[in-house]
């Protein structure tokens, strides 16, 4: 019983954190079309300036609130000088990310060197309940991870700026005659997704330390899991990230991980072969 | 929010054009002076004499890595073949060089067969099946797959590889398998140096023409048109998809012949070679030297690696950063690489070969 509570909190968490990588990746493939593969390497980022706050002696949790503003003020400087140039040719997109995200990650490690470095959980300790101990700072991911994707839904489908973002992507031209500056959006659009990037960033680091292919490790997890739930709502990323966060943490418990491992990546794409549209194909927040 | 997967998908016609369109806009000043002659057999004549001279001046350690070098240009080929041809992403092409690589690194650890005429048709014919697999499965079907899809499907394929590689005791887990025997002709053993360099380039240049007579040919044509416009080629009647799955299969076989050549020079493969590293390294070649051309694909395997090469002593770090700067400068200001100063647009399409009665109407209805 204690074990098999254990083992769903395990799976829980590393579902949870998977769901936070894929947000921001999410939201930048639903939204504009673009696979960013730098987005890993934002991840790094929100990783290394909350190592930066630690390093220089500031509180943690600073450099955990920094780190997506930072993350997202240089995604939004990157989407006006680079990114914006991709929007017709989605491969070429493709390979502009992988370069920017190759010189971020190279940049990255000449800063800190082939080392994992530590960054201690800002929460230690654990929570007990009864025989069971339940990493404190485990659960405060997911207890983010559920406030930030809440939030994210509301601004999306509740506020004037999600109104005005869903209507940037859905017709950009009409969006234009009516007043909204269409540049200014695609630009908000990617530093938000980006900046959600940093904040998980921020928020894995204790768990998995920083080291230079910190970000690439979850790239094609977040990937796959964006076209398992399909391309195109808010919902849909989200949900496949769910799935896919799942099963690779699941399956190691009743399978060799070396099997478990590859099997999720096969059973995805054999998914996405059969349903190109994903788990949820609607349209919509 | 709501533009989903509608727009997705209607964007998946356009964007091919949408490439075209970008790579258009890159070549514009380029070379094909006014004399109106052609650039591209001088390019290649330059690169073979190098390649044929290079071993004659060139130190004993340095000819070790040209041929290091000739092979990877070999796999760049492969991957130019796939995406500078027929438009197929590929991040996955390292899954067929390194899996001939492991292939035929157990056939001589294993059972001893290390003969060239087994172990290089060997690795081909297992480049070929897993290019076969993939390929087959992630272009055929119903619905024909987005690009997208395909770009990932094979990244991801590389990356499941390169885990199962990893993890895998009996191909040596992280470690790989070390020191594999020589290939050998008989009772001659090709050891690294000139021998095994012109081995190599000889092959190269054997690739290289059968490939610069496919990418001629009418299949060549029909190939082009599927990278300009997949839709239209589809209309005309061909089967665009099975092109595709074709193309992707000798793609296959060329990487898994460079990969068979790679473990047998190197001595060892590692789980590295089938993993996303040497995916992405074979785009960057292509990218830089110019895909849609072969002998770009030779270009910018020498060139990448030789930079590398050179800088690795004084700037190890630095240089992965320079590549990726130079990497985005090429992809926004160049999409058509480095050969584009001096091939023209018109000479990199080129001309195909004889028409077959058969399609000449198609072939008219083309034409504007």
């Amino acid at each position: 019983m204690a074990n098999a509570f254990v083992a769903a909190f395990e799976i829980l968490s590393f579902g949870a954190i998977i769901v936070l990588i894929v947000l921001g990746l999410g939201i930048i493939a639903s939204m504009m079309g673009i696979f960013n593969f730098a987005q890993g390497e934002f991840v790094l980022l929100g990783a290394y300036i909350t190592y930066l706050a630690y390093a220089k002696g500031l509180p943690i949790w600073a450099g955990m609130v920094a780190a997506p503003f930072v993350v997202g003020a240089l995604g939004f400087v990157l989407e006006a000088l680079i990114i914006r140039r991709f929007y017709a040719a989605p491969i070429v997109a493709m390979l502009g990310t992988y370069a920017l995200g190759l010189i971020i990650r190279e940049t990255v490690r000449g800063l800190i060197g082939g080392f994992y470095l530590t960054v201690p959980e800002p929460i230690g300790g654990s929570i007990d309940i009864g025989a069971m101990h339940i990493s404190a700072w485990r659960f405060t991911i997911i207890v983010i991870t559920l406030l930030v994707m809440v939030c994210c839904y509301l601004l999306l489908s509740r506020t004037n700026f999600g109104l005005r973002m869903r209507a940037t992507l859905e017709n950009p031209s009409l969006a234009r005659a009516s007043g909204i500056s269409t540049p200014l959006m695609y630009g908000a659009t990617f530093a938000f997704g980006s900046a959600l990037a940093g904040l998980a960033g921020a928020l894995i680091v204790p768990v998995f330390s920083l080291y230079a292919d910190l970000g690439l490790r979850f790239l094609i997890q977040g990937f796959v899991a964006v076209m398992v739930g399909g391309v195109g709502s808010f919902i849909g990323p989200v949900a496949g990230a769910g799935v896919i966060g799942t099963l690779s943490a699941a399956l190691p418990w009743v399978m060799a991980p070396v099997v478990a491992d590859v099997l999720v990546f096969v059973l995805a794409i054999v998914f996405i072969k059969f349903r190109p549209q994903g788990l949820i194909a609607g349209r919509g927040v | 929010m709501p533009k989903s997967m509608g727009a997705v998908k209607q964007a998946i016609p356009a964007e091919i054009g949408g490439e075209a369109d970008v790579a258009m806009g890159g070549s514009g000043t380029a070379g094909q002076a006014a004399s109106g002659r052609k650039v591209l057999p001088i390019v290649e004549g330059v690169v073979l004499v190098a390649a044929l001279l290079a071993p004659l001046v060139l130190q004993d350690y340095l000819t070790v890595f040209a041929t290091r070098v000739i092979i990877l240009a070999l796999f760049a080929l492969s991957f130019d073949l796939v995406w500078g041809y027929a438009g197929i992403m590929s991040f996955g092409q390292a899954l067929f060089f390194g899996s001939a690589g492991y292939g035929v690194a157990l056939l001589a650890r294993d059972l001893d067969i290390t003969n060239i005429f087994l172990v290089l048709p060997a690795g081909t014919l297992i480049g070929l099946t897993f290019a076969l697999l993939l390929g087959g499965f992630l272009l055929l079907g119903r619905h024909p797959s987005s690009v997208i899809f395909v770009s990932l499907g094979t990244l991801t394929g590389s990356y499941a590889a390169d885990r199962l590689a990893r993890g895998w005791y009996y191909l040596g887990g992280q470690n790989g398998i070390p020191s594999i025997s020589s290939m050998t002709l008989g009772s001659y053993e090709f050891s690294e140096g000139p021998s095994f360099y012109y081995l190599v380039l000889g092959i190269l240049i054997v690739v290289y023409l059968l490939c610069r007579f496919l990418v001629r040919s009418q299949f060549g044509l029909a190939l082009a048109g599927l990278r300009e416009n997949e839709q239209r080629i589809a209309f005309f009647g061909y089967k665009a998809q099975h092109l595709k799955a074709i193309i992707f299969a000798i793609g296959g076989a060329v990487a898994g012949l460079a990969g068979s050549l790679y473990a047998f020079h190197e001595g060892f493969v590692w789980p590295n070679m089938v993993g996303v590293v040497v995916s992405t390294q074979v785009v960057l070649y292509v990218l830089f030297g110019g895909s849609g051309t072969l002998i770009g694909a030779v270009i910018g395997a020498v060139i990448v690696e030789g930079v590398s090469f050179w800088l690795s002593d004084n700037y190890r770090e630095v240089w992965p950063i320079i590549l990726g700067v130079l990497l985005l400068l090429v992809i926004l200001f160049r999409p058509l690489g480095l050969i584009s100063f001096v091939l023209g647009e018109r000479e990199r399409v080129g001309s195909f070969g004889a028409r077959p009665k058969e399609t000449e109407k198609e072939k008219r209805n083309a034409a504007p």
